[in-house]
């Protein structure tokens, strides 16, 4: 059912959608299966019983921004399935949009959520459900099966299209690319709490190490992902993998992409900045000194003070 | 995959060892371990309503010491918290308790714009919250509310007079309730989150002698309401937990999130912060100057109290100024460090040897 996307958007996912919607679906699924509690008095109803139930899936709203040819996800909230008809309930989707729309005004509906493994018929007709609210809507897949192997994100977003099947033009699930964006403040909380870092200050030591961790972790990625390319290349060089021009044709781009930047204002800017760094550094230095050269004049004071008082004196300054 | 044994990953251990991280979530090698992970997602209503009845908080102030903030609540809360760029932001969070900590699961924002001169903003809000609530507790959300969050951007993360009275009056009628304050400024700027989470003594309540809170700079506008109300409320421990499948995402999120890290500049983004944290420490500075020239004269008689405060001021101002320039030099780092990966290959086949200039010196503790 999914092939390649055509119409040419592009897709901006933020981290927060994907952390909703699995927080969403850990919620219905514990609420489920309620764990085994050792204090259990009131837990007599089903609590060994066996295998678990399957895991539901659980149905949401995503909102964001499309500016152009843009749709960028920000947040998400969710919703409720009525199985009486198939599809969203409409009134319950119309009341938390109205209260999305007071915080955060500039946020439209774009699309639906669901959890599962791959898109199914009867979400078409979701899907279908929604369009008189956004013509065109996306629906995201969040896979909640943890699969340790599996090096890509488990979330796949599909658009809606129009395709000519067998004679009859029908409306079919399209995979779709998308990237993931964030600011700064999302990355550094994301950051955060996936690497459980310290919130308080630690000495000056310890910050500078879990700086300059996150700095060389990301540049590790970098080089292995430089590797791998470069094992390719190789290894079509020695003719093992026959050529391919348009990949050769994109790696040459980004070699030709460094240096990023050789302007002479750009180097002109970058060592007024490095400068103004050295100078709140000697700055900074120089409070610490004066501040050090203080206490020390006060204990020279306080050391020479008794012989001050008794010989009538000034305090030496 | 990894042919280097990972010097980073010995840093984190040694890290995590002097630090007593103690992990929350045990990873998901069966499946019982995955329940007992996201156990903390159940919601008991029964054993909920059992802890309301009891009340423990009413005879002990000093009850509640820990929070636990799940991880989409926290990126809810500074998510929102940003948004709102200098303009306080205000929202409610919701959770249960767990003995002597209080959970939050989850965070939502108010329409109002909190402001420091409006002492019940919330009434504004009752019918959003409400009507919230509602649609919540359908959609399976059965939490109810613990606690409010608003955020000092610049500012640090401490209560004002009004929150303080705020919160007092939240602690009368609607016990269990938490503060939180986040700062999303110094968050960007100093690459790590600030937030603090606070619980208000009654009245006329004398607290045991607390140990003093880890020590943050308050800008001179501010720093009367802070001392006036300082000693009026505790802050509590902060720790968050994860779900095992938010953990499993946060991991492949890394995947694509790496080229975010490395191409973030705090040096660009800050420049008016930072700006603003000089000249205040200037002005802080012409004031202890002023005390230290009066007790110059007063040192033969005025009692040697005054003095240590006055040293103090400085010690204070001197490691204010150590901060901002950490801050600033690990900034710095990151720009040296992009132009070195990205700047110093030239297009022939040798590339540039290593680059000459020395990396600054970070600042010495003080």
């Amino acid at each position: 059912m999914a092939s390649s996307s055509s119409s040419g958007l592009t897709f901006k996912l933020h981290p927060l959608v994907m952390v909703n919607i699995s927080d969403h679906y850990t919620r219905v699924k514990s609420q489920m299966n309620p764990p085994v509690t050792s204090t259990s008095c009131s837990n007599t109803n089903g609590n060994g019983n066996g295998a678990p139930a399957p895991p539901p899936r659980v149905y949401g709203c995503v909102i964001g921004v499309q500016r152009g040819r843009t749709v960028e996800i920000f947040n998400s909230f969710e919703l409720l399935y009525d199985s009486a008809t198939d599809s969203l309930d409409r009134a319950f989707l119309l009341k938390k949009q109205e209260l999305y729309k007071k915080v955060f005004p500039n946020f439209y509906v774009l699309g639906w959520y669901s959890t599962g493994s791959d898109a199914e018929e009867s979400d078409m007709h979701i899907h279908k459900a929604l369009m008189d609210i956004n013509e065109s809507p996306v629906y995201v897949l969040l896979n909640p099966a943890i699969n340790h192997a599996q090096k890509d994100l488990p979330v796949t977003i599909y658009e809606s299209e129009m395709h000519v099947i067998d004679g009859i033009p029908q409306l079919i699930f399209v995979n779709s690319s998308y990237t993931i964006e964030t600011v700064e403040a999302e990355r550094i909380s994301v950051d955060h709490v996936a690497h459980l870092k310290p919130s308080d200050g630690g000495s000056a030591a310890t910050q500078l190490a879990a700086h300059l961790t996150s700095i060389h972790s990301a540049i590790k990625m970098l080089n292995s992902r430089i590797r791998v390319l470069h094992h390719y290349l190789v290894a079509m060089q020695k003719g093992e993998i026959p050529y391919e021009n348009s990949l050769l044709r994109q790696v040459s781009s980004l070699l030709r992409r460094l240096p990023a930047i050789e302007s002479e204002k750009f180097q002109d800017d970058f060592l007024m900045e490095y400068s103004d760094t050295l100078l709140i550094t000697y700055l900074a230095m120089f409070t610490n000194c004066s501040s050090t050269m203080n206490e020390l004049v006060e204990k020279f004071n306080t050391a020479y003070d008794r012989h001050s008082r008794r010989g009538g004196r000034t305090a030496f300054i | 995959m990894d042919p280097y044994p990972s010097s980073s990953q010995i840093a984190q251990k040694t890290w995590e060892l002097e630090n007593d991280i103690v992990s929350v979530d045990t990873p998901a090698t069966s499946s019982s371990a995955d329940a007992a992970s996201d156990a903390i997602f159940y919601y008991d209503d029964v054993a909920q309503a059992k802890f309301q009845q009891e009340k423990p908080w009413a005879n002990d102030p000093h009850y509640f010491r820990r929070v636990k903030i799940s991880a989409l609540a926290l990126l809810k809360m500074v998510v929102h918290a940003r948004s709102g760029g200098t303009i306080e932001v205000m929202g409610l969070m919701q959770g249960k308790t767990d003995g002597d900590a209080i959970i939050v699961m989850d965070a939502f924002a108010l329409p109002v714009e909190g402001t420091e001169t409006r002492v019940n903003a919330q009434a504004d809000a009752y019918e959003y919250m409400v009507d919230y609530s509602q649609t919540n507790k359908q959609a399976g959300r059965l939490e109810n509310v613990v606690g409010w969050y608003h955020s000092h951007p610049g500012y640090g993360c401490w209560l004002s007079g009004i929150d303080v009275s705020t919160q007092m009056l939240n602690q009368q009628f609607q016990e269990p309730f938490l503060a939180v304050v986040i700062d999303p400024t110094r968050t960007v700027s100093a690459g790590k989150v600030e937030i603090g989470a606070f619980r208000t003594y009654p009245e006329g309540y004398k607290p045991p002698d607390d140990p003093v809170s880890e020590y943050q700079t308050i800008p001179l506008n501010k720093i009367e309401d802070f001392g006036v109300h300082c000693k009026q409320y505790y802050s509590l421990d902060i720790t968050y937990f994860k779900s095992s499948l938010d953990s499993h995402l946060l991991d492949l999120l890394w995947n694509k999130y790496w080229v975010n890290t490395l191409s973030s500049s705090p040096l660009l983004g800050n420049g008016d912060y930072v700006a603003g944290q000089i000249s205040d420490l200037a002005e802080k500075l012409e004031q202890a100057e002023n005390q230290l020239a009066h007790s110059r004269f007063g040192s033969l008689i005025a009692p040697p109290q005054r003095k240590k405060e006055e040293e103090s001021q400085l010690a204070k101002i001197t490691r204010d100024s150590a901060k901002i320039t950490v801050e600033q030099v690990h900034g710095l780092m990151s720009q040296v460090i992009k132009d070195i990966l990205f700047n110093s290959v030239r297009q022939s086949s040798r590339s540039r040897a290593e680059p000459s200039e020395p990396e600054p010196e970070p600042m010495v503790e003080s």
